[in-house]
């Protein structure tokens, strides 16, 4: 096991090779999985795996390399290889680590996984579904362990250390009778501790109870312009695409962000306020370290429609001379609202339950479009029937503008937790 | 990668064993607006052993590659085989032998470029495309290059060695009008090391002058309409059918799911003129993008034919549903990285052409549209199916319009194959994505253009 000595021995090794400034990061990852596929406990599989990221500045410009085989030999070797590529790259004022001294370490969750409780979870996870949910199949399930450690150490006298380890469940299914078969969805949580049944967690049960009801589905009557409510499962694609087109380094350095001048204006609706909070103590995951080398935070992204923040690097920021954000986004938590999700629905004259999105990726303006998978049509306040081959097209800032209701209660997947949101004026067709 | 004789470990397995030595190689460089944002090496080694007990998968994986690491390995996986069968209610052996072998190195002949030189040349084409194209309002460029270099035992066969190099640059151009944005992007590249696919930036000049001009016209473009449509899918397109919308629900793991595949065998799945062959390593007369010879099950690698003048012939498979489905695997067993198990994935997919042209096929659409570039694509256990599309121009009475802004595609791959009407004489491979199903690998996907009907979204 290396130690903050042998990281400081790598940063003295690419100073005499020539770095300005050095830093060093040490991951290092064992995973526990256990595996079914189509119904039955396939494969238990565990993998170790260790990665040194050697990042050096020298006359301002920067190279890294990444190894996972760590002698002393290999480490002289990258060492003289990392200043080498940092010789070969353009220097660009924006480069640098962290600023130190600064010193801290940080642990959450289980030393080791508990792998006959998870075996006899996933045992009676697959019981109970083939009972209570006879029509479908779990065409994949992989329950994780993961236990990592990182370091990170720098020639500003910085040494962070993260022990960070949690479960991981996920699963795609479908309902199958005869030769019909439903759309495929998956759904997935995290967590600290094995204290429940899988069954129970997260959005789960719903999800496969509605898979039932998705091997007849119908083609909507018309083209029209109604509502959609997004399910808590399918938001959190919303959020990552909103979030990732406008407040992340490469929109906002190549000047494509929509709301490159908007810090501290209205992006969205005002009953919409977005959290990051990676480092909740009951946030399965998260993050106490950025990968540039900052001790991370929570963070409120969004306060009543108000953007609060970019999510931006230490790179980011000097390239674009804005605030570094200390907060990378990930662990989402949107403030609920006041309705209930029934409540909600009778609201719609004419829309959809979105409960998966198949869609290309937004453009720079936000526009979208894409498959409402695993949906269904309501009309008159009333859920109607599944859908078929409808397509919903939109715009990404509309979609954050136009919200009509937030519900009371939210899914929590270990890492986000999400409401049901209904939104208006979204383009909605079908095949015929 | 490290040489180690893996022979000498053949005394330490016990039942079916795979034991597999991997090192990926790659090297990114980006520059976004002039800027070097990124100039990485990366190397990722070790060595994997997978065993099969009574039907019950045990794996392991370490990056330590010495010989107590490598014993250490084979038992971790033997231990985690033995947990689950010793709990499995049925048993299911893999009784049936297979001896793939050989030595296949794509590598190129050529003396190899130092990064200095890698850099310079993207440092080269970026000073081009900002000198020339002053209408751009950003420009982004990435290069990854990727060397695959596997080495495999199973017990039942003799060590097989594969060194796969690919290599592609990116092009991301993107312009503005009234406040609105505009973007495209492109990849160059392929099959084999950075010499082998580039020599002078200069090459690439029209190409980029191509791609900036589709630009130019995408500014001006209109959105889609959305609805059922006529359309003609270019090669990237039809390419990405083929492997996405069909492919996907005819890999035996699906199908052993539930996907809608399961009762088409020797069934109508396509138009007469439609057929689909996923390629092992050889097309055409041609070296595929995805050449595989020998799979990670220790399979020698076959063509599969999948759908034969419009009728679906063949499922595709690993060792363990060959063996259920009582067919013959044909090398679909593939993994990314040393920590990762064989998985079925499709290796080089395409739709054959046929006997139209490109032109005729255009004339023949009163009102529609031509559809070129994808940007991703997602399938379903329905074959079900939805493309992103980047560039695409409508078709008026035979004859290329406006172009459109971006929109996404959808339809049920067997209606829409049913619906081919027309398919050109020429065939493209595009192979600069990555498949994802629980793990990444490169796969290639080829395609004549075909005339069809699809959903697009759009207002």
């Amino acid at each position: 096991m290396q130690n903050s000595n042998d990281l400081k021995s790598y940063l003295e090794l690419l100073s005499k090779a020539g770095a300005d400034k050095a830093q060093c990061t040490l991951n290092k990852r064992r995973l526990f999985e256990i595996n079914v596929e189509s119904d039955e406990i396939s494969l238990l599989r565990t993998t170790y795996n260790q990665e040194l990221n050697l990042n050096v500045i020298r006359n301002q410009a920067r190279g890294n390399i990444n190894i996972n085989q760590i002698t002393d030999s290999a480490v002289k070797k990258a060492a003289r290889q990392a200043v080498r590529i940092a010789e070969s790259s353009q220097p660009d004022e924006a480069h640098d680590i962290s600023p130190g001294p600064l010193n801290k370490k940080f642990e959450k969750g289980p030393d080791r996984e508990d792998r006959n409780k998870m075996y006899e979870l996933l045992a009676e996870f697959l019981h109970q579904v083939q009972q209570k949910y006879p029509l479908i199949n779990l065409e994949q399930v992989n329950f994780r362990f993961y236990n990592n450690n990182r370091q990170l150490s720098n020639t500003n006298n910085v040494y962070l250390s993260e022990q960070k380890s949690f479960y991981t469940f996920s699963t795609m299914f479908m309902a199958k009778k005869g030769d019909q078969t439903s759309s495929f969805n998956h759904t997935r949580f995290s967590s600290l501790n094995l204290q429940e049944g899988l069954l129970k967690k997260g959005s789960i049960a719903q999800l496969l109870a509605q898979s039932e009801k998705q091997i007849k589905t119908k083609s909507i009557p018309e083209k029209f312009t109604g509502d959609i409510i997004i399910t808590p499962d399918c938001l959190s694609d919303f959020i990552n695409m909103y979030i990732n087109i406008s407040l992340r380094d490469n929109p906002l350095i190549e000047g494509t962000s929509m709301f490159a001048d908007q810090l501290e204006q209205k992006a969205a609706d005002s009953k919409f306020t977005l959290y990051s909070r990676p480092v909740d103590p009951d946030t399965a995951g998260g993050y106490f370290i950025t990968g540039d080398g900052f001790l991370s935070e929570n963070a409120v992204i969004f306060k009543n429609g108000v953007l609060k923040r970019f999510l931006l690097s230490q790179y980011g920021a000097n390239k674009t001379g804005r605030e570094m954000s200390n907060n990378r986004g990930g662990a989402y938590v949107v403030e609920p609202g006041e309705m209930t999700r029934n409540k909600i629905i009778k609201t719609v004259d004419r829309g959809l339950l979105v409960a998966r999105f198949s869609g290309g990726s937004p453009n720079q303006n936000g526009d979208f479009s894409g498959i409402a998978k695993n949906s269904f049509y309501i009309e008159k306040g009333q859920i109607k029937y599944p859908v078929a081959e409808t397509m919903i097209s939109g715009n990404l800032k509309n979609i954050f503008n136009n919200i009509g209701a937030i519900s009371n209660k939210r899914i929590n997947f270990g890492d986000d937790i999400l409401p049901w949101i209904l939104t208006t004026g979204i383009t909605i067709s079908g095949g015929n | 990668m490290k040489e180690i004789n893996l022979k000498k470990y053949k005394k330490h397995f016990k039942g079916y064993t795979e034991l597999r030595l991997q090192e990926n190689k790659q090297v990114n460089i980006s520059f976004v607006n002039g800027s070097n944002k990124n100039n990485i090496q990366d190397s990722s080694a070790g060595v994997s052993a997978r065993v099969n007990q009574n039907g019950a998968w045990g794996f392991a994986s370490t990056p330590g590659t010495s010989r107590n690491d490598v014993k250490n390995i084979i038992n971790e996986a033997q231990k985690n085989a033995s947990f689950l069968a010793r709990r499995k209610k049925t048993k299911k052996e893999l009784n049936k032998k297979y001896n793939g072998r050989g030595d296949w190195d794509y590598s190129t002949a050529k003396p190899r470029l130092s990064q200095k030189e890698l850099v310079q040349f993207m440092q080269k084409l970026d000073n081009h495309i900002e000198q020339k194209y002053t209408k751009l309002k950003s420009r982004s460029l990435f290069l990854n290059t990727l060397d695959m270099e596997k080495r495999l035992l199973t017990s039942e066969s003799q060590v097989s060695y594969s060194l796969f190099p690919r290599s592609f640059i990116y092009v991301k151009l993107s312009t503005e009008k009234n406040g609105e944005k505009f973007e495209i992007t492109d990849s160059f590249g392929g099959l084999g090391h950075f010499e082998d696919n580039f020599s002078e930036p200069a090459d690439l000049y029209s190409e980029i002058n191509e791609l900036y001009n589709h630009l130019m016209k995408k500014r001006e473009g209109v959105y889609a309409e959305a609805g059922s449509c006529e359309c003609i899918l270019d090669s990237e397109l039809a390419g990405i059918l083929a492997h996405e919308a069909f492919g996907h629900t005819v890999e035996a793991d699906l199908v052993k799911s539930g996907s809608v595949a399961e009762t088409y065998m020797n069934k109508k799945v396509a138009a007469p003129a439609v057929s689909m062959i996923d390629y092992a390593n050889k097309a055409f007369g041609e070296t595929c993008p995805v050449p595989v010879h020998v799979d990670d099950e220790g399979i020698q690698a076959r063509d599969t034919v999948i759908i034969e003048d419009g009728i679906l012939k063949s499922y595709m498979h690993n060792r363990e549903t060959a063996r259920e489905f009582d067919a013959e695997p044909t090398g679909h067993g593939r993994a990314f990285s040393f920590s990762d198990e064989p998985l079925i994935r499709m290796r080089n997919t395409a739709i054959l052409p046929g006997e139209h042209t490109l032109s005729e096929m255009i004339s023949s659409i009163e009102d529609g549209y031509y559809l070129i570039r994808p940007s991703n694509g997602q399938a379903d256990s329905t074959s079900e199916f939805m493309f992103g599309i980047i560039l695409g121009y409508k078709i008026k009475n035979g004859k290329l319009g406006r172009a459109i802004r971006d929109t996404t595609i959808s339809g049920v791959a067997v209606d829409v194959l049913q619906s081919v009407s027309m398919i050109s004489d020429d065939i493209t491979w595009i192979s600069s994505g990555m498949c994802g199903k629980k793990q990444s690998i490169p796969v290639g996907l080829g395609g004549p253009a075909v005339k069809c009907r699809v959903n697009l979204g759009g207002r």
